[in-house]
Parts: C-alpha cells; structure tokens; sequence
C-alpha cells in the first residue's frame, strides 16, 4: 500500500496463501510453507536498516545543500558569534584556510546549489533501492505471476465453456423445441380433425410439414453454429467462406496459410470470424467487409474490417469483450481499431500450432 | 371459458390460441412476458373481467429462467379465485412445490409436450379453470420417486400405486376409471384403500384430496 502511495509503483498483489484445512494451525503451517510469507520477513528485516540509512543521507544532503547556497546570506553572522572569519575549511596550529572572500563566498554557494541540484536525484537513487525491494520480495514472483495468469485463463475457459452450453440450451428452447411442440399441436389438432373436418385436417398437416422443414433448418444452423463439418473437413478458407456468404454485406475472404492450424486454434479463430462478421450484419451499416488470414511467424493472424459506422468498444459485457477474453485464454490478443464513424478494423492474433502438434 | 395466455414465443402463443378457440373456449389476451401477464390480468381485474384460466410458459423475458411460475404465484396470492396453468419445456417437482404451496386449488403444472394430446390439454386447462388441479405424470413421478415413504407406497398393489398417481395429477374418480377403464366403484374402493394405507383422513373435494396426497408425499 505504502509503496503503492508513495512511490507510485504497480506491484500485484502475492500470491494468495493456500491453507488446505481449516484452523490456526493449518494456517500457520500455510504461512510458513509460503515463499511469499518468507519473503515478506526478508523485506521486513532488510527494510528497516535502509530506512535508516536513507533517511540520514536525505537529511544532510539537504542541509548541506541549502546551508551552503545560502552561505552569502549568513556568512556575517560567523565573525560575530563565533570567533571567526567564515567556515573553517581546513585548520591546523600554523594555516587556517577560512571562507570569507567573495570568491570564496560564491564558490561556496555555487556548491551548496550543486548539492540542492543534486537532492532529488539522490533521493531518488536511495528509493530505487527500496523500490527493487518491494518489487523482488513483495511482489509475486515470476513464476508466480505466470501461474495465477493461467488460473485466471483457465477460469475463463470453463466459464466460456458453460456460457456457450448455456446458449445452446437457449437456441434449442427458443427454436427447435418450440418448433417441435407447435409442430405436436398441429398433429394433435388435425388427428381431431380428421373424421369431422378432412379438408381442416389436410391443412393442418400441410401447416405441419411446414414446421417440420423449419425445426430441421434451426438444428441444422445450430449444429453449424457449434461446429461447422465444413471446418473439420476442408479448413478456415471454406468455412468462412460459407459464414461469409451469409452475411448481410459482401465480404471478401482471403485466406493464405500453406498448412492448417491445430483444431482447437483453427476452431476459435472460425468462432471469432463468425462472430465478427454477425457484428457487421447487425450494427455496422456497413456496404462492405473484408477478411483476412494469414501467418506471422508463430501467430496466426485474422483480421476483419469493414466500411461501416465505426464506434464498436471493447467494453464490459459486450459480444467483442466475450471475445477478447475467449481469445485471451489461449494467449491470444484481440485489438479493435473503430473510430466513429468508421471504418472498423478489428485484429486478433492467435499462437500458431501446426495440426501434427499437440 | 376465458382464457389469457402468456407465451413469449408467438409460434406457440398462436397455437395455443388457435386449439382453445377451436374448442369454443374465448383467449382474452395474449402477452410475452410476466410482468405484461401482471399488468393484464390488472387491468381486466379492474373492468370487473378477470379470465377463468392463465396458461403461463415458465421461461420468458428478460430473464428466460422462472418468470412464468414467479408470476403464477404472485397471481393466485393476488386472485385466489384465478386458476393457473404453467406450461414448461422440463418440470421440475420444485416448481410444482412451490406453486402449490398453500393450496391445490385451480393450479396446474404441465409439460408443453401435453398439448399434442389436445383434448386431454383442453379438459387439463378446464379443470384448472373450474378450480381444480393438473399436474404432469412426471411431476408425479418425481414426488412419488423422492417421497421418504418409501416403505408405506411399497404397501399399496400396483392398481393402488396407479391410482395415487392419477389421483396426484388432479383427476376426478370418474376419470380415473374412464383412464384405467374400470368402475367409479372399484377406484372409490381403491382410493378408501391408498388412504388407509397412506394413514390420510378421506377428505371430500378432489382438490383437497390432491393436496393431502402431495402433502403426504413431500412430508
């Protein structure tokens, strides 16, 4: 906190300590068994000698500094009081070397400007220290950092995982099933029908048929929205340009890789297209889009744009946050370049693993 | 019989009304969510011309989890005499639970499936409208399988077990033997035995008896 305060430093918080039972004891044996706790003492125990030190050095540089520039102001008071011509710069029983000229005088304050010039940078040196402190022993270390970074990532992709079980239960609910159920009330409408009122029957069954068509239409676009077959079986340049046909706008897709990606990259980098390219149907305004896939290195790279409105924002809760964060649990970045009122170019870059990997 | 039916998805919402009116029965409104499902029922109360029956789906905006049988509860504490039938997707024993807490009397629970068998849906939601109670064999199913009876329903004949079902849906003794296509006499035979069994007091009133069989069972 101090630290945080005084000298504006980001430092993350430790690692958090992992009691594996309940109680004082368990408690303890978790502070002791933590390198973040022994760390913490070490810092404790170095901090208060540097303290110490820095705090007398800050104290007489200062002094020193503005005695000494003020040194033409006061010189007076030394002949007076004390008995001598100036500060005694050097003195044994046959040479005394006093500061009572104006050269001297001048000099002196020129020194004594040096020291005060001088103050802030020295500070700043003794802080340093204290800043590598806290930032080695307080901090979390390296590995650490890496470790709660995955966790978190991690999290990410479980909470990813159950929000897309939650969407396909919703489209099932709200399309087939309803479909389906409205489909039994026609069948069981015209079965009721069928002796009193053949020709009402026959409608209700031709309406039936209907349903049956649609309900066949929804699954069909919900297994595509989980995994298109088209993706396993001919890669990202016929997928996407399947999703892209079904865009409102004209979208031309340029895919130019020599060998596929790994299945989960390939799959995440079609999810993020498709994604991207329903945006654009439905808020970009836009006449035209473009996308396109290559390979930098070891990064797979997409990026789409379009001529619309512009103004989409990675903000807390929106379809593009969602996707960031699916993109960030893979070590991907996603970046969005929309000013308003266009045009939008929106970058996300996957790490690359070749399909034989694993 | 006049009907309001809050559906979200219009598909079903037309369906619904399309097998009622062909019944001859009148949907006063139809809504696409609770909260519009309240202000209606409201606002007919208000001109003195509230509906026999609600038919509220269980999930509808905003939040697509319980709208329909938070607005069926609110309903009947609000309208005692209003009878309400909650259609959903899945049931679940807990919703039924606390539907019916309190009272059985015009309530109903059932799975949309049931309205392929359109007649016995028409009489489901008459029977709720009249003060009655329906609820889904599955409902039933899964109160029976989790009641802590489980030693005394082991008592009753196979005859008996389904008779305590259907009795548990909220059917009438004459419906009953209609369905297992016996006698009234022998289900009223049967009934006085799953009571003596059960240790319950015979109680006049179908939906009564419904109730006392639920309580017994959730007990």
């Amino acid at each position: 906190m101090r630290a945080r305060a005084l000298l504006g430093l980001q430092v993350a918080e430790p690692e958090p300590l992992r009691t594996r039972k309940p109680g004082a004891m368990a408690w303890m044996g978790a502070v002791l068994g933590s390198g973040a706790s022994w760390r913490a003492l070490l810092y404790s125990v170095l901090y208060l000698p540097w303290a110490v030190i820095s705090f007398v050095v800050t104290v007489n540089v200062w002094v020193l500094g503005w005695g000494l520039l003020t040194y033409p102001l006061w010189f007076w008071v030394l002949p007076m009081h004390a008995g001598q011509d100036g500060i005694q710069l050097y003195g044994d029983e046959t040479h005394q070397v006093y500061l009572d000229n104006p050269f001297e005088i001048a000099v002196t304050a020129l020194v004594g400007l040096l020291f005060t010039i001088a103050t802030p940078w020295i500070v700043r040196a003794l802080t340093t220290v204290d800043r590598l402190l806290v930032h080695g022993l307080l901090g979390p270390s390296r590995l650490v950092s890496r470790m709660v970074e995955l966790e978190s990532d991690r999290g990410v992709v479980v909470d990813t995982a159950a929000a897309d079980l939650r969407r396909i239960e919703r489209d099932l609910h709200d399309g087939a099933q309803a479909r389906l159920v409205a489909l039994a009330m026609d069948l069981g409408l015209a079965r009721e029908k069928l002796q009193e009122d053949p020709d009402a029957a026959a409608r209700m069954v031709d309406e039936a048929h209907g349903e049956v068509k649609t309900a066949l239409q929804e699954l069909r676009d919900l297994a595509r929205g989980i995994h298109p077959a088209v993706l396993t079986d001919r890669g990202l340049d016929a997928a996407l340009s399947a999703v892209a046909s079904r865009c409102t706008v004209p979208v031309r897709v340029e895919v130019d890789l020599a060998e596929r990606p790994a299945p989960a990259i390939e799959g995440i980098a079609y999810f993020t297209v498709s994604e991207l390219l329903q945006n654009i149907s439905k808020h970009a305004r836009a006449t035209w889009a473009g996308v396109e896939v290559w390979r930098a290195e070891n990064r797979l790279m997409l990026q789409v744009v379009d001529n619309g409105v512009g103004g989409a924002e990675v903000s807390e809760g929106s379809g593009l946050a969602g996707l960031a964060e699916r993109l960030g649990a893979v070590d991907g970045i996603l970046v969005v370049d929309s000013p308003a009122g266009g045009p939008t170019r929106v970058t996300a870059e996957l790490p690359w693993r070749g399909a034989h990997a694993r | 019989m006049r009907v309001v039916i809050a559906e979200d998805s219009v598909l079903l919402r037309e369906g619904l009304t399309r097998l009622l009116t062909d019944r001859g029965h009148e949907v006063v409104a139809g809504v696409g969510d609770g909260e519009a499902l309240i202000k209606t029922i409201a606002e007919l109360d208000a001109q003195a011309m509230l509906p026999d029956v609600v038919v509220a789906d269980v999930r509808m905006p905003p939040t697509h989890t319980d709208e329909g049988v938070r607005a069926a509860v609110q309903l009947r504490k609000a309208h005692p005499g209003l009878g309400v039938l909650v259609l959903s997707q899945y049931v679940e024993e807990r919703y039924a639970t606390e539907l019916l807490a309190g009272s059985s009397r015009g309530v109903g629970y059932l799975l949309k499936d049931r309205v392929a068998e359109v007649r016995e849906f028409v009489d489901a939601v008459v029977r709720v409208a009249e003060g009655g109670t329906a609820l889904d064999p599955e409902v039933v199913a899964q109160l029976l399988g989790r009641s802590r009876k489980q030693d005394v329903l082991a008592g009753l004949t196979p005859r008996e077990r389904e008779v305590l079902g259907l009795m548990a849906e909220g059917r009438t003794n004459s419906a009953i033997a209609r369905q297992l296509v016996v006698s009234d006499g022998a289900v009223e035979k049967h009934v006085s035995n799953i009571f003596l069994k059960l240790g319950l007091s015979q109680s006049d009133g179908d939906h009564r008896r419904v109730l006392a069989v639920l309580t017994y069972l959730n007990s």
